[in-house]
C-alpha cells in the first residue's frame, strides 16, 4: 500500500526549475532514499512533501488523502532538518515533547502519558540520560538522534530526513546509518532520507531515486540501479571511481572500473570484449590497484580499471596489456539522449 | 546628616583613598595567589597608573551625577558664591529635597511618566513584535522597502509635526491629559522599535520555526513559542529604549498638556524649576538625579542586550 503518492510534482522558483515534474509513489515502510547531486532539487522535493513549500503544479496524497494545500500540522508527516533544528531555548526533555504537547490539544492525553512517550523513545535511541540537558550541551551524534526522536515520538505516517547525518564526522557517519536502519526496520516507519552521498543511499535504501536538474531520472534498488542504470548520468554518477565511458560510432558505451580486469582472469572469452590497455599510472589502495590508462583506440578517453589486490598480475607503467570486460558488464547509451539502449540497438560489433 | 555631610565635605580625600584601597587590595590579592615575591609587588605597582587610568575616566563618567548629586544639598549660599562644585562651604542641607517633594508636582510627574511609559511600551511591543516579525521573514525586494519606509518615518522631527498632532488631540477630546501622549507616542516609538526587533527576529534561523510548523502548531503560535522566546534580549532592549525615549520626550508633553498636574518628568520639571530666568538648580538637578539612576541602573543591567540590539541593526538592517 502506498503512503505517499505524488503525480506532477513542480516548483518553480522564477527561472529555477527546482522540481520539474516528480511522479513517485512511497511504500508503507519502505526506506526510501533521494539522491542525486547538490542543487538537484531534492531538498525542495522533501520539503513540498512536509507541506513547508507550496507546489507549483501537482498534488500530494498522503494515506489517500489530497494533502497538497494542506499546512504541514495536517499532514501527519515529521522531518529530521540538516541543521536538526533544536530549540536552543528548551531542554532535551522539551524538545522532544514539543510534538506530543501540539497533539494533546486535539488528542486528549495526560502529562504521565505524554512523560511515558519521550521516556520511551529517549530509552530506544539511548538518550535518556541526556533529557535535561540544552541542546548546546550535546555532541552531534546526540542532537541528532534527539532530532529523530523528536520526529518519531508522535509516530507520523511518513518520516522524512534531510541529510541528517552530513554533519557528523566519518566514523560516527557509519554508525548512527547502521543505528538509523536498524531503527526503521525495527519501528516499520516509512522513512524519505535525502542525501547526495552514495555510500548512504546504497547503504539504507530499499529503493533509491536518482534525481537530477528536478527530474527522477531511475527508481529502483541500489543493486538494480547500480548493475542497471536506466542512463549515462545514473550510470556514472554511483560508483566510486566512476564508470567509464567511452565514445563509438552513433552512440557511447561503458563499463565499471572493477569489470575492467586482465583477460586471463575471465573463465570463458567468448563471453567478453578485449581491449589493449596502456597503463599510465597505477595507485596502490590496499584493497585494490586502481590502474590509469586508455584502450587502444580511444587515446583520448582516460579508462579506470580496478584490479584486486590479490589478483597477482604485474602491472607496469608505459606496459601493454590485454584487459576484458564481461558482454553483460557493457552498457549502452543513445549518443544524443544519454538513455540506455541494448547492444543490438547500439549496433556495437565487437570482434 | 553629620556622617552625609563627613562624607560631602571630604570627597576628594576619598577619591584618594578608594585609588589607594584598590592597588592595596590588589597587591594582597596578588600576594595570596603567587606568594611574596618582589616581581609581584613590582608588577602591581608598575600596573597602578592603569588603575588611576581608569579611576579618572570613571569619575569623568559619572561627574554630571557627582555634580548633581552634591548640588542637591548645597545651600543657595554655598551654591552661588564663587562656584566650587566638588566642594562644601556650608554645611549640607536637606531643604531643597524636601521642596522638590512637598511644594511641586513632582510625584505627579513621576505618576504621569510611568503610566504613559508603560503604556506606550504595552502598544508599541503589541504594534511592533508582528510588524517587525513581517518584515523580517518578508525577505524579498518589497520588504525591505516597507522598512526603510517606515524607518523614514521615525525621522521626520516631532517639530514639524507636532502643530497638525496637536489638532489631532483636540479633535479626540485628549487635550491636558496623559492619554494625549500615549495616543502619540507610539508614532515614533513603533517604527524605531520594529527596526530593532527586526535584526533579532532575522538572527532566529527560519528552520526553527519550519520545525514547530511540521511538529503541529500553526505560524501564530510557532512565533509564540519559539521566535519570540529566542528574541527575549531584542525585546528587553525594545522595552528599555521606548521606556527611555518617553522620558525624554519634550515638545509633544508640552504642547498637549498645560495643566500642571498632568505633565510628565520632561516637561514638568524644567517648567516648575524655572520661573523666567531664575533657576532652582538645587531642586532641578535633584528631580533630574532621581529619575536618570533607575534608568542608569537599567542599562546597566541589559548592557549585553542593548550593544546587541545595535549592532544587529547595524550589520543585518
Ligand atoms: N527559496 C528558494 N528561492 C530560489 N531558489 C531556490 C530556493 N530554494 C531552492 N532554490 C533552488 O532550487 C534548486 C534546488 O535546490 P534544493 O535545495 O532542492 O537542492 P538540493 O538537491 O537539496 O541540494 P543540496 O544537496 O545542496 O542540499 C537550486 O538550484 C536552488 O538554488
Ligand atoms: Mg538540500
Amino acid at each position: 500500500m502506498s503512503v505517499v503518492q505524488i503525480s506532477g510534482l513542480k516548483k518553480y522558483f522564477d527561472a529555477v526549475h527546482a522540481v520539474d515534474g516528480v511522479d513517485l509513489s512511497i511504500q508503507q515502510g519502505e526506506f526510501l532514499v533521494i539522491l542525486g547531486p547538490s542543487g538537484c532539487g531534492k531538498t525542495t522535493l522533501m520539503r513540498m512533501i512536509a507541506g513547508l513549500e507550496k507546489p507549483t503544479a501537482g498534488s500530494i496524497h498522503i494515506d489517500g488523502a489530497d494533502v497538497t494545500e494542506l499546512p504541514p500540522r495536517k499532514r501527519g508527516v515529521s522531518m529530521v532538518f540538516q541543521s536538526y533544528a533544536l530549540y536552543p531555548h528548551m531542554n532535551v526533555y522539551n524538545n522532544i515533547a514539543f510534538p506530543l504537547k501540539a497533539q494533546r490539544r486535539e488528542k486528549k492525553f495526560d502529562k504521565a502519558t505524554m512523560r511515558g512517550k519521550v521516556e520511551n523513545i529517549a530509552k530506544l535511541l539511548e538518550i535518556d540520560e541526556l533529557l535535561d540537558r540544552r541542546p548546546r550541551q550535546l555532541s552531534g551524534g546526540q542532537r541528532q538522534r534527539v532530532a529523530i526522536a523528536r520526529a518519531m515520538v508522535t509516530q507520523p505516517a511518513v518520516l522524512l530526513l534531510d541529510e541528517p547525518l552530513s554533519n557528523l564526522d566519518a566514523k560516527l557517519r557509519a554508525n548512527a546509518r547502521d543505528e538509523l536502519k536498524d531503527f526503521q526496520r525495527s519501528s516499520n516507519i516509512t522513512a524519505v532520507f535525502v542525501t547526495h552521498d552514495q555510500i548512504e543511499a546504497m547503504g539504507l535504501g530499499d529503493r533509491i531515486v536518482v534525481m537530477e536538474k528536478g527530474k527522477i531520472q531511475q527508481i529502483g534498488t541500489p543493486q538494480r540501479i547500480y548493475d542497471d542504470p536506466a542512463n549515462e548520468f545514473v550510470a556514472t554518477f554511483l560508483g566510486s571511481p566512476s564508470m567509464n565511458i567511452l565514445r563509438a560510432q552513433g552512440h557511447r558505451f561503458g563499463f565499471r572500473p572493477e569489470h575492467f580486469l586482465p583477460k586471463t582472469l575471465h573463465d570463458n572469452p567468448a563471453n567478453s570484449v578485449s581491449f589493449h590497455y596502456f597503463v599510465k599510472r597505477v595507485e596502490y589502495l590496499g584493497s585494490d590497484r586502481l590502474v590509469y590508462g586508455y584502450v587502444g583506440g580511444h587515446e583520448n578517453e582516460l579508462t579506470l580499471a580496478k584490479v584486486p589486490s590479490n589478483v597477482r598480475v604485474s602491472l607496469d607503467i608505459e606496459g601493454e596489456y590485454e584487459f576484458a570486460v564481461h558482454h553483460d558488464n557493457i552498457k549502452y547509451f543513445d549518443e544524443a539522449s544519454g538513455e540506455r539502449v541494448e547492444a543490438q540497438v547500439a549496433g556495437a560489433a565487437w570482434r | 546628616m553629620n556622617a552625609l555631610g563627613f562624607v560631602l565635605t571630604n570627597f576628594w580625600a576619598l577619591l584618594v583613598l578608594a585609588f589607594l584601597g584598590l592597588v592595596g587590595m590588589r597587591i594582597v590579592w596578588r600576594l595570596r595567589k603567587y606568594g611574596a615575591t618582589r616581581r609581584e609587588l613590582r608588577h602591581v605597582l608598575r600596573r597602578s597608573p592603569f588603575y588611576f587610568v581608569v579611576l579618572v575616566f570613571c569619575f569623568f563618567a559619572a561627574a554630571p551625577f557627582l555634580i548633581m548629586f552634591l548640588h542637591t544639598f548645597k545651600t543657595d549660599g554655598d551654591l552661588y558664591r564663587r562656584p566650587q562644585p566638588f566642594v562644601y562651604r556650608q554645611e549640607p542641607t536637606l531643604e531643597h529635597l524636601d521642596a522638590l517633594f512637598n511644594n511641586t508636582a513632582y510625584l505627579d510627574f513621576i505618576r504621569n511618566s510611568v503610566l504613559v511609559g508603560v503604556a506606550v511600551v504595552i502598544i508599541t511591543l503589541l504594534l511592533s513584535l508582528p510588524a517587525a516579525y513581517a518584515l523580517a521573514r518578508l525577505t524579498g525586494r518589497w520588504g525591505e522597502r516597507a522598512g526603510i519606509l517606515m524607518f523614514l518615518v521615525y525621522l521626520v522631527p516631532p517639530t514639524l509635526l507636532f502643530i497638525p498632532m496637536f489638532r489631532i488631540v483636540v479633535l479626540l477630546g485628549l487635550k491636558d491629559s496623559p492619554l494625549s501622549l500615549i495616543v502619540v507616542y507610539p508614532s515614533f516609538t513603533v517604527p524605531f522599535s520594529m527596526w530593532l526587533l527586526q535584526g533579532f527576529f532575522k538572527a532566529v534561523p527560519p528552520e526553527l520555526e519550519e520545525a514547530a510548523l511540521v511538529d503541529g502548531y500553526n505560524r501564530v503560535e510557532a512565533f509564540l513559542r519559539v521566535v519570540l522566546p529566542l528574541s527575549l534580549p531584542g525585546i528587553i532592549s525594545t522595552v528599555v529604549f521606548t521606556f527611555t525615549l518617553t522620558l525624554h520626550e519634550f515638545i509633544y508633553g508640552l504642547v498637549f498638556i498645560a495643566d500642571t498636574s498632568q505633565r510628565t518628568l520632561s516637561v514638568g520639571v524644567p517648567t516648575e524649576l524655572i520661573l523666567g530666568d531664575v533657576y532652582f538648580w538645587q531642586p532641578l538637578l535633584a528631580a533630574a538625579l532621581i529619575i536618570a539612576i533607575p534608568v542608569g541602573l537599567a542599562y546597566n543591567l541589559f548592557l549585553d542586550s542593548l550593544v546587541q540590539g545595535f549592532t544587529m541593526g547595524a550589520v543585518k538592517g
